[in-house]
């Protein structure tokens, strides 16, 4: 009975034994290869570089210069083109906004122009001006200082004082 | 014998060999050949004979083109004062199939944009209904102020939004109606000079172009910008036409006339000031308008002169030499027979022998006639040529008739007495107005113009500029196209006078001015019966043609009144209408005043003498006319009204419709009469207004110097260098200046300096 285990419990400690099996086969299989078990041995090596020196090559440092000149100036010329660019990118955005704000006040200036004009209609004007009981000019009541004085008629200039109110 | 059945076969297989090969290659040369040329020629049909069909085809398949509409050009008074624009308005707009609820979104939706208890297309059904349609966008409410446009969009209701459009506005609402027209609903212009100018102020429309693939995929797309409408100036001024039009709509109200027309010439330069017309329409409602409302009486309909024609007929004899103003002319008692048909004038004159100016003055029919006579058909032909009737004027408004003028070879008998007197010749009010600014400038007949010239040149250069009226005697130079010269400039002259004479001594005393000397011809015409074809007892047509001031004419005003009630003569009908018009605009304009001002008296014209000028015969062949009309072209808007008669104008709306106004009044109570003033040496200021003076600045003022203290030498230098003239009296150094120091004057015043030791 104590041999009985449940399938559960036999698919959890299955691939336990597995493992332990081949661990303890791969032991044995090192054991067999070796044999008799060597010692190893570590020795030091010192290594003198200080004699070597490094032979000057000018016409390789020329190149690395010009290469080096020449990376930094494609790198110059890459990030402007990249800068530009995008602030291209960014002021034509920007134009276009104000694009924008010039047509949206364009149109407000329209819209004012609008209005002025249904305001300063000369049928309303009259009527206002009727209803605060002003009246038209009589003949004459009104003096144009520009008018086309007559050539034949000597003229002198004239100037009415303001009339101040009593005091 | 099997070596020669050998060799036979082996010979009969080489030579059949050969041949097969080279069969069989040009067979499948040829059969290759025969496929690649059908493939060729389908691709020629397809690609090279039918190129433009399946490009079309392709083009629809695979391309949409959104119109960007443009905006449309504005029309400007002389002044620069907007007569018509356009502007930018929200619109509500839905999707119907993206709207769930849809009941509930149209009563939301009206209860905001509903503002109007008059427009049935925002109420609650209509929206309702139009949701309803099962079209995939609608339009729910045009023009909506931005405070709804936000409101709606805070809404947040799925399927409605707000686009922009455009829209057109005319301030003054009805103001000059007939010459600006309207535009209907797709902004395209349907009367006036919208109608007439609609390729140049509609503008060219921007394009979208999307081409896509065969999923409706966008893959590329193309713009063109919207290209705007031309603004135009025309030579209307707002305030004269303002002007006119009040004093229109107070002669329409004291007459119950059924139409009038104002016409205010610019006499020097052909251009029209004013052309009112009533009843009239409010352009901003065109829903309202019918094609009557929308006719031009000024251009599109004509009428029998009457007497006012007589004008013509006295310049042609002036002319000719076969009169002179102060010459003697029989008027045989108010009788003349012609051709077997008896002339009368009016029942109340019996003139013998007057002067020729005093014939005018009181419109005698005979003297026309006799004068005419003397002048000769031919001649008097070409004189009525001349002044521009029986042609068209060429005035930019659409519809305009040449009017009725037949040829001389078409007249009767007694044709040129008829024509004389303003009978069997019928003419427009604008042909009519430029006949008087010829008589007015000194004889050269200058075309109307209701548009500002040269703005369509295309050296036109950048923006148009205010071209406010300037006082001037010269006429153009060089002179514009059609004009000519008519009579002499002594002709002209003579007839001023006469002119002026017919208003202070004759039947157009009411169009006397205040302070302005005018002259002018008064006319009454009977209309003629539609249904017996005569000349109607109670259907007449007063006008008046005037001009003022004489000596230097500034305007020429042509006033129509059709069919007046009660009254109906020229003289006390229009005439009023002319010394209104004339009186308002002279002062508006600046014009200096050639006679003396006088204090208004109120009911001074009711005592002057309600002289009947043209009550003559009326038996003259009026199928004349008739038969004139036939002649018209095709084209002409007179030939559109064949049921009605030539000489009648349409009928518009009834009087009813007309523009309520307040009641005519006479001018203000008068100011305490000033007393006359000697000193005044300008003839223009030959008495002193009537009230206190109302100095209006003018454009360029300068400041006057001080001179005061300073010798005469220095005083002459200084006001020089200042920009004003001096006038030194006395000697010594300046003690006194007048004006003061400091005043803003114009440059060139006149400086009063008086010097002392």
């Amino acid at each position: 009975m104590a041999a009985c285990t449940t399938y559960f419990e036999a698919s959890c400690v299955w691939p336990a034994r597995v493992a332990e099996r081949n661990r303890k086969l791969f032991e044995r299989q090192q054991t067999r290869r070796r044999g008799a078990r060597t010692p190893e041995f570590h020795f030091s090596k010192h290594f003198d570089n200080s004699r070597l020196i490094k032979a000057p090559d000018p016409v390789r440092a020329r190149q690395m210069r010009l290469f080096s000149a020449a990376i930094t100036v494609l790198f110059s010329l890459v990030m402007i083109y990249g800068l530009q660019h995008f602030s291209a990118i960014e002021g034509g955005y920007q134009v276009e906004a104000e694009k924008q704000m010039r047509d949206k006040l364009r149109e407000e200036n329209r819209q004012l122009r609008l209005s002025e004009a249904q305001l300063t209609q000369p049928s309303r004007i009259d009527a206002m001006a009727r209803q605060l009981g002003l009246s038209e000019p009589m003949p004459g009541q009104v003096v144009h200082p520009n008018a086309r004085p007559d050539g034949s008629v000597p003229a002198i200039a004239q100037a009415t004082p303001p009339a101040f109110p009593a005091q | 014998m099997q070596a020669a059945l050998r060799s036979n076969r082996t010979r009969n297989y080489a030579a059949r060999t050969v041949p097969l090969k080279q069969v069989r290659f040009f067979l499948i040369c040829l059969l290759f050949s025969a496929w690649a040329a059908a493939i060729a020629g389908r691709l020629f049909w397809l690609q090279v004979v039918h190129h433009a069909e399946f490009a079309e085809r392709a083009q629809k398949q695979q391309q949409r083109t959104i119109e960007v509409p443009s905006r449309r050009g504005v029309l400007f008074d002389r002044n620069l004062r907007e007569l018509a624009m356009t502007v930018q308005v929200d619109s509500v707009y839905a999707i119907p199939p993206d709207i769930d609820d849809k009941p509930a979104v149209a009563h939301q939706l009206f209860a905001l944009v509903h503002t109007d208890p008059e427009d049935t297309q925002t109420s609650e059904d209509q929206i309702a209904a139009r949701l309803g349609s099962g079209h995939n966008s609608i339009r729910v409410a045009r023009g909506v102020s931005a405070g709804i446009a936000g409101r709606v969009t805070a809404l947040g209701l799925k399927g409605i939004y707000i686009q922009k459009e455009f829209e057109r506005f005319y301030p003054d609402n009805e103001i000059a109606a007939q010459v600006l027209g309207y535009v209907g609903a797709d902004d395209n212009g349907l009367g006036g000079l919208e109608q007439r100018y609609e390729q140049q102020l509609h503008g060219v429309p921007g394009h979208i172009s999307k081409a896509m693939d065969a999923r409706r995929h966008v893959m590329g797309s193309s713009e063109s910008d919207p290209v705007a409408g031309q603004n135009l100036e025309l030579t209307i001024d707002e305030n004269i036409q303002f002007l006119a039009e009040r004093a229109l709509d107070h002669a329409m109200q004291r007459t119950q006339a059924e139409n009038g027309t104002v016409v205010v010439q610019d006499v020097h330069t052909g251009q029209i000031l004013a052309l009112a017309i009533r009843p009239t329409f409010n352009p901003n409602n065109s829903r309202h308008t019918t094609p009557e409302l929308l006719r031009n009486h000024a251009v599109s309909d004509v009428y029998e002169p009457g007497s006012a024609f007589k004008l013509v007929t006295y310049s042609a004899a002036l002319e000719q030499h076969v009169a002179a103003p102060d010459d003697p002319i029989d008027c045989q008692h108010g009788k003349i027979t012609l051709a077997g048909r008896v002339i009368h004038d009016d029942q109340s004159d019996h003139y013998g022998v007057i002067s020729v100016h005093k014939a005018l003055e009181v419109s005698s029919d005979v003297a026309a006639v006799k004068l005419a006579l003397r002048v000769g058909q031919s001649h008097f032909y070409d004189y009525v040529r001349d002044f521009g009737f029986g042609s068209r004027t060429g005035v930019e408004l659409p519809g305009e008739t040449r009017g009725l003028l037949r040829p001389v070879n078409k007249w009767g008998a007694s044709s040129i007495g008829s024509i004389a007197m303003g009978q069997e010749v019928a003419v427009t009010p604008l042909q009519l107005v430029s006949m008087v600014s010829t008589i007015a400038n000194g004889g050269t007949y200058l075309p109307p113009h209701v548009l500002m010239p040269g703005q369509f040149a295309p050296s036109q250069p950048g923006g148009l500029k205010a071209m406010p009226f300037k006082l001037g005697e010269d006429l153009p130079n060089p002179l514009p196209t059609g004009a000519h010269r008519v009579i002499s400039t002594l002709t002209a002259a003579e007839m001023r006078k006469m002119m002026e004479g017919v208003v202070l001594f004759g039947t157009g005393n009411q169009a006397q001015l205040n302070g302005y000397s005018s002259g002018g011809k008064t006319g009454t015409a009977q209309k003629i019966d539609p249904m017996t074809h005569t000349y109607s007892k109670t259907m007449h047509i007063a006008s008046f043609v005037g001009i003022a001031p004489v000596n230097n004419p500034v305007i020429a005003v042509a006033v129509i009144l059709d069919t007046p009630k009660g009254e109906y003569y020229g003289t006390t009908v229009s005439a009023p209408v002319f010394a209104e018009v004339a009186q308002r605009v002279l002062e508006y304009l600046g014009v200096p005043h050639d006679i003396d001002v006088h204090a208004p008296v109120a009911g001074s014209r009711a005592n002057v003498r309600q002289a009947e000028d043209d009550a003559s015969d009326r038996a003259g062949d009026m199928d004349a006319l008739y038969s004139a009309a036939n002649d018209l072209p095709t084209d002409d808007p007179l030939r559109a009204v064949p049921a009605q008669p030539a000489s009648q104008p349409a009928m518009t709306a009834p009087p009813s419709q007309a523009k309520a106004q307040p009641a005519w009044t006479q001018p203000p109570p008068q100011a305490p009469a000033a007393t006359q003033s000697g000193s005044q040496a300008a003839r223009g200021q030959t008495s002193s207004p009537p009230g206190p003076q109302v100095v209006l600045p003018s454009g360029k003022q300068l400041r006057v110097p001080s001179l005061i203290g300073l010798p005469l030498r220095k005083v002459i230098e200084q006001a020089a260098g200042a920009g004003f003239e001096v006038v030194i009296s006395g000697s010594g150094t300046a003690r006194e200046q007048m004006p003061s120091a400091g005043t803003m004057a114009e440059p060139g015043t006149r400086i009063a300096v008086r010097c002392g030791r």
